[in-house]
């Protein structure tokens, strides 16, 4: 069996037997851990390979190449696999260590990473599309999990909007089939030249519109302040730091990579939608007091940085958003399984978390930062690196306001018990990835720059 | 055809999104199911060809008809069935919760959590300074 197919072969079925079992007897709950740690070491022994022999490709089924489905893990697909089933363990393990499990925590958990998995590491735009429901299935589901009353409304919504995002990538879907005759992501690059350029931009702009509302950006965010306020700490990590990088992802990949023309069309607005997302994003943090709410306009924020680097296009831009998207994953799950917590461990582990968020060295962050700026400064765009200092300096602003908040959360309470010592430990792991990465990111800087080069190789 | 087809998907999307805008919420989801039928009538229309029925092996001579959106359009279909169950599943939780289906009922309970949550913090602060 091929390193590939690997997770996926094990996740899917212990996601099946998953929801057999009560996720509220905490067995359940740490079985599903160890099978997601076990994906998560497949994965990483995949992206050591793909690292340092380039991309692995298997035609499912046995099926002559242009006739199966093509899985394919290249440098950008396999890291943020990685790193989105990594923080689906975290938050899995956070929610049955903090006894926050229901009935198909779990086996939700299991089928989200499943999603995740397969749409990061599929050459195919339809079975793109599937595990991309599967991901998000599991994602409403799970929201919609708490018996609070404000938990079911936003669940609700969440749901609608999303699903309307999917419904665009399904007519976008149709639409480019109709256009290059073929569901290959590397064979649609090759021919989306030949496309007729009108079908092509309104193709370009369906993809768009329908990542756009899966990351929250600022036209779209409308739904997003009110789902990571309300939902547990483990499902909001999961959103903020698994599945906003399928929008991410989905931008770099069906708009830097198979459609480069139309995006080089749309820079401009580009930029002025990332720059709004930023501004918007960043002030609107500074006036909420709620820990959950700020980190949730930040997540609006942050989005807004991969569109600007995507307007600025180019290798060195593409690989910077590739980076931040990864970096900025890691920081907001460890501030979202953090901020409900008490204890000294924690408040240690948040304000990592809020430094790595900051971009301050040496907290993995500060590179995401600092590969933006280069590509601002190697674009020669001034309005970017201005941009850039604006929405940083924003960022330091609230997120040092919210360590003062938290700090009062944090003073010993008489009557308020800690957290449990297991939930504590899962933060403090966290924090500790996050600080590896930032004092050895050579790896992921090497992932991020193939990532970089490949996509601009597939663009025409 | 292709004008008949895209008139009907037009109007399917339509009127779901006419129903999206509602306030009750089951005509929410109906309304999000017909655009969700809208986009697979989209996906098999803009494969439609006349041929033969796409089993191998073939028979000489005639063209058959493109297997794959028929394909896609099935696991579409199949997908639209899991999101409209879900989707109803939800809005029942809705209704046992909040005993409406009215949204903007929901909008207003909403409103007053989030007045709660503002004032939270301040009525702490009094109890801590009385102890």
């Amino acid at each position: 069996m091929s390193l590939l197919v690997a997770p996926l072969m094990v996740l899917w079925p212990a996601a099946a037997v998953a929801a057999l079992g009560d996720g509220r007897r905490r067995p359940v709950g740490w079985a599903a851990a160890g099978v997601l740690g076990v994906a998560v070491a497949l994965l990483g022994a995949l992206a050591v390979r793909v690292a340092a022999d380039g991309p692995v490709e298997v035609v499912a089924g046995g099926w002559p190449a242009d006739v199966g489905i093509r899985l394919r893990a290249d440098a950008l697909g396999v890291t943020l696999a990685l790193v989105s089933v990594a923080v689906v363990l975290a938050a899995l393990v956070h929610g049955v260590a903090s006894r926050q499990s229901q009935r198909l925590f779990p086996a939700l958990m299991l089928a989200c990473a499943v999603g995740l998995t397969g749409l990061f590491l599929t050459g195919d735009v339809f079975s793109f599309y599937v595990f991309f429901e599967l991901a998000m299935m599991s994602a409403y589901a799970l929201t919609a999990l708490g018996r609070e009353r404000r938990m079911v409304g936003s669940a609700l919504i969440f749901a609608v909007v999303n699903l309307l995002g999917s419904v665009l990538f399904l007519i976008a879907t149709a639409g480019l089939y109709r256009a290059t005759g073929t569901l290959e992501m590397l064979a649609i690059a090759d021919r989306a030249r030949a496309v007729d350029p009108n079908t092509a931009v309104v193709i370009a702009v369906l993809y768009f519109v329908a990542f756009g509302v899966k990351l929250g950006l600022f036209p779209f965010h409308f739904w997003l302040p009110s789902v990571y306020g309300s939902a547990p700490p483990a499902v909001a990590a999961v959103l903020a730091g698994a599945l906003a990088n399928i929008g991410a992802y989905g931008l770099l990949r069906f708009e830097a990579g198979l459609l480069g023309r139309e995006l080089a069309l749309g820079a401009g607005v580009l930029v002025g939608l990332g720059s709004a997302s930023i501004i918007y994003g960043a002030v609107q943090a500074v006036g909420r007091r709620d820990g959950r709410e700020v980190l949730a306009y930040s997540a609006i924020g942050h989005a807004g940085y991969v569109l600007v680097a995507l307007g600025v296009g180019g290798r060195v831009a593409l690989s910077a958003a590739a980076l931040f998207t990864v970096v900025n994953a890691l920081g907001k799950t460890l501030l979202f399984l953090a901020v409900d917590l008490r204890g000294p461990m924690v408040a240690t582990a948040f304000v990592v978390g809020a430094f790595s968020v900051a971009g301050v060295p040496p907290s993995a962050g500060f590179f995401g930062k600092a590969a933006l700026f280069d590509a601002g400064i190697q674009a020669q765009s001034t309005a970017t690196v201005v941009l850039l200092f604006v929405g940083g300096a924003l960022t330091f602003v609230y997120l040092f306001q919210l360590v003062i908040y938290q700090h009062q959360f944090w003073r010993p309470h008489p009557e308020v018990r800690p957290a449990p010592a297991s939930a504590r430990a899962v933060v403090a792991v966290v924090a500790v990835v996050v600080l590896a990465v930032g004092l050895w990111p050579e790896p992921l800087l090497a992932l991020s720059d193939q990532a970089g080069q490949a996509l601009v190789g597939m663009a025409p | 055809m292709n004008l008949f087809l895209a008139l009907v998907v037009a109007v399917l999307f339509g009127s779901g999104a006419t129903l999206l805008l509602k306030p009750d919420l089951f005509r929410v989801v109906v309304g999000l199911m017909l655009v969700a039928n809208a986009a697979s009538l989209t996906m098999i229309a803009s494969g439609l060809s006349r041929g033969q029925a796409p089993i191998l092996p073939l028979t000489g001579g005639e063209t058959a008809s493109d297997p794959l959106t028929q394909a896609m359009t099935l696991t579409a279909l199949i997908i639209g069935f899991a999101t409209a169950a879900l989707l109803l599943a939800m809005a029942y939780r809705v209704y046992t919760t909040h005993r409406s289906v009215d949204l903007d009922a929901l909008s207003r309970s909403e409103r007053s959590a989030e007045q709660e949550l503002e004032r939270g913090p301040a009525v702490e602060r009094e109890e801590t300074r009385a102890s």
